[in-house]
């Protein structure tokens, strides 16, 4: 039988972003697979080389819609690291709010992306119904929905409103009590079990081979998690659980990515608990100097999707000569190819839904 | 393997078991729940979300608290702020920011920078036009009227010479404490600082008499008036002129 040559994207319903994924199918079976990238590209890395220090945070933002916490939080990271300032505990807990906060929305946004990958559209309405809560902190917290803009060098951008703990703590504990809804909808229904189950698997050593970071990978079974492993911003200070697990499938990936939804819920509990005992007039801003001495740095946070790290070269002007971007995303869709392959076309979409695509930071 | 969250299911014993019945159940639920009571969305054009004053929709101007000091300009990420001349209430021709929306990312970097809080946020997010031209808004246009005390960004920092004092309850920000500094020997005299400094923190004083018995003029900086906005920094000819950063 000739094998067809199909073209996935960068159009198709499937591919969360302008991606083309062109397979080489052989009936139903897929041969062969070529992700194509490159249709996002902005030149976000030479865009950054004629802004100051400060200008980059809300351009940080952009890289990934809803991510934009973690990305301008290892933005400022690695400049910090190169002036060498040390944040205040009060800063470091707010961010670490912040990110969970983030953490939770993206991972509600990419439960709303695989109901319709799946053709679940209740699941889409449902998480962006929770969705609303977190944003609206977010509203409430830095003044902006999804382009937070919120983390500082030397910082973050104010301290949180006087109702911001209440109202956080309210939206945890109605999301911890909702979310069992959408976990019926998909955990609980033997449609969305059949398409989940034993799809995709990759072994422990082909995840750690391929450079998959984050959910993905410890979907797959590997223990690894920036914040426990290399711990920034007081994460070591607070108690939660790495969600590991070890099918290795579609499904699996699944369950790491709602299990650290439930753990997030955790982290902000006790972040908050810990903001309480710090005294209010405690610094959460100190001022930062233009210019970043010479020499080579890099910062990594553990981002929703997995691991970013940014790449610093500074020449000791008030401009950075370089900024390296390290996306999740981008090392997760070149695993593409050998993710699909020898799979059912049907197939596709339950695998690539679950690396969680955003090809704005891929691209940059 | 660590995911918890499976033996937490609320009624577990018939959980997995029910094919698709359970979803069925969970969704008629709702329906007849979002249908009795209010439901979750709301009717966009005519009702509006509530939405705190801190807001950042498109940056907001007041006209008369504005120095014309284009520290907005210098910070802005996406250049889309012009200082252009502008006639006050009285007649005379000053400067103020006109602000491109069409560039504008909404990042408040204007009014978190401003140091006379003159550059506000607003909670104004309908900013669709039908031409290009409607989106750039003078000073007059980005007027808010209804501006409150809350849609101020302030800029409150700590020095890191003060966290190390042990000094912990001093706020302050970079206009009011970096400050420009003269190196003598380069400066020419030429009075373009004193020209283009927005709140005539300087003015030039005799420092003594050259070879050929002519006054030697030099700038002099009121500490107390400069907002470090680095128009002369940028304006100095001779670059005599650099900020001395207090950390």
């Amino acid at each position: 039988m000739s094998d067809m040559w199909i073209t996935m994207g960068p159009q198709h319903p499937f591919s969360h972003g302008l991606w083309t994924l062109k397979i080489r199918a052989d009936g139903e079976i897929v041969q062969e697979a070529e992700p194509v990238i490159g249709y996002l590209h902005r030149g976000w890395e030479k865009e950054c080389e004629n802004r100051t220090y400060p200008m980059i945070i809300p351009m940080a933002d952009r890289l990934c819609y809803s991510a934009s916490m973690t990305w301008s939080h290892v933005y400022c990271k690695v400049v910090e690291e190169a002036m060498g300032i040390e944040l205040t505990d009060r800063a470091k807990y707010l961010r670490v709010v912040a990110d969970e906060i983030c953490r939770i929305q993206s991972h509600l946004m990419w439960l709303a992306a695989m109901g319709t990958d799946l053709g679940n559209l209740t699941v889409f309405l449902w998480s962006l119904r929770e969705r609303e809560f977190f944003l609206d902190l977010n509203v409430k917290l830095c003044g902006q929905r999804l382009t937070t803009n919120y983390p500082r060098i030397g910082g973050v951008r104010n301290d949180m409103p006087y109702y911001f703990e209440r109202d956080c703590l309210r939206a945890v504990d109605r999301f911890e009590k909702m979310i069992w809804e959408l976990v019926a909808m998909m955990d609980e229904s033997a449609i969305f079990l059949s398409r989940m189950q034993g799809v995709g698997i990759v072994s422990r050593k082909d995840a750690a081979n391929f450079g998959l970071t984050g959910p993905t990978m410890r979907g797959c079974g590997v223990d690894f998690d920036v914040r426990r492993d290399d711990p920034y911003c007081n994460y070591d200070q607070l108690e939660w659980d790495v969600a590991v697990c070890n099918d290795g499938d579609a499904y699996g990936r699944y369950k790491v990515r709602i299990e650290e939804m439930f753990q997030s819920c955790d982290i902000i509990r006790q972040a908050m608990a810990k903001l309480d005992a710090i005294p209010k007039t405690e610094p959460t801003r100190v001022k930062a100097p233009r210019r970043v001495p010479e020499g080579t740095h890099f910062a990594r946070v553990e981002d929703p999707r997995g691991e970013s790290l940014m790449y610093l070269v500074s020449d000791g002007t008030d401009k950075p000569y370089r900024l390296k971007v390290r996306s999740p995303i981008f090392v997760n869709v070149s695993a593409s190819k050998h993710l699909v392959k020898g799979v059912r076309i049907a197939d596709i979409p339950a695998i690539m839904g679950t690396l969680d695509m955003c090809l704005g930071e891929t691209d940059r | 393997m660590v995911i918890k969250y499976l033996d937490k299911f609320p009624k577990k014993k018939n959980a997995r078991t029910l094919w698709v019945l359970k979803p069925m159940w969970v969704t008629l639920r709702k329906m007849f729940k979002t249908t009795l009571h209010r439901p979750v969305t709301i009717m966009y054009p005519y009702e509006k979300e509530w939405v705190p004053d801190n807001y950042r929709g498109r940056p907001g101007l007041h006209f008369d608290k504005c120095l014309g000091c284009s520290i907005c300009e210098r910070m802005c990420p996406t250049k889309c702020i012009n200082m252009v001349d502008s006639p006050d209430d009285t007649g005379k021709n000053v400067l103020r920011p006109q602000v491109n929306l069409g560039r504008c990312m909404m990042c408040g970097y204007c009014a978190e920078y401003c140091p006379v809080n003159a550059m506000i946020v607003t909670p104004d997010y309908e900013l669709a036009a039908y031409t290009r031209e409607e989106l750039i808004y003078g000073p007059r246009k980005l007027a808010w009227p209804n501006a409150t005390e809350g849609m101020e960004v302030h800029l409150k920092e700590h020095l890191l010479s003060d966290i190390a004092a042990g000094e912990t309850g001093k706020l302050t920000a970079f206009y009011e404490v970096d400050r420009p500094e003269l190196e003598d020997k380069k400066c020419i005299g030429c009075t373009r600082c004193v020209k283009v400094c927005p709140v005539d923190a300087i003015e030039m004083y005799t420092a003594g008499e050259n070879d050929k018995g002519k006054p030697i003029k030099l700038p002099k900086f009121d500490n107390g008036r400069c907002v470090c906005c680095e128009k002369c920094v940028d304006e100095c000819p001779k670059d005599a002129i650099t900020i001395k950063e207090v950390l």
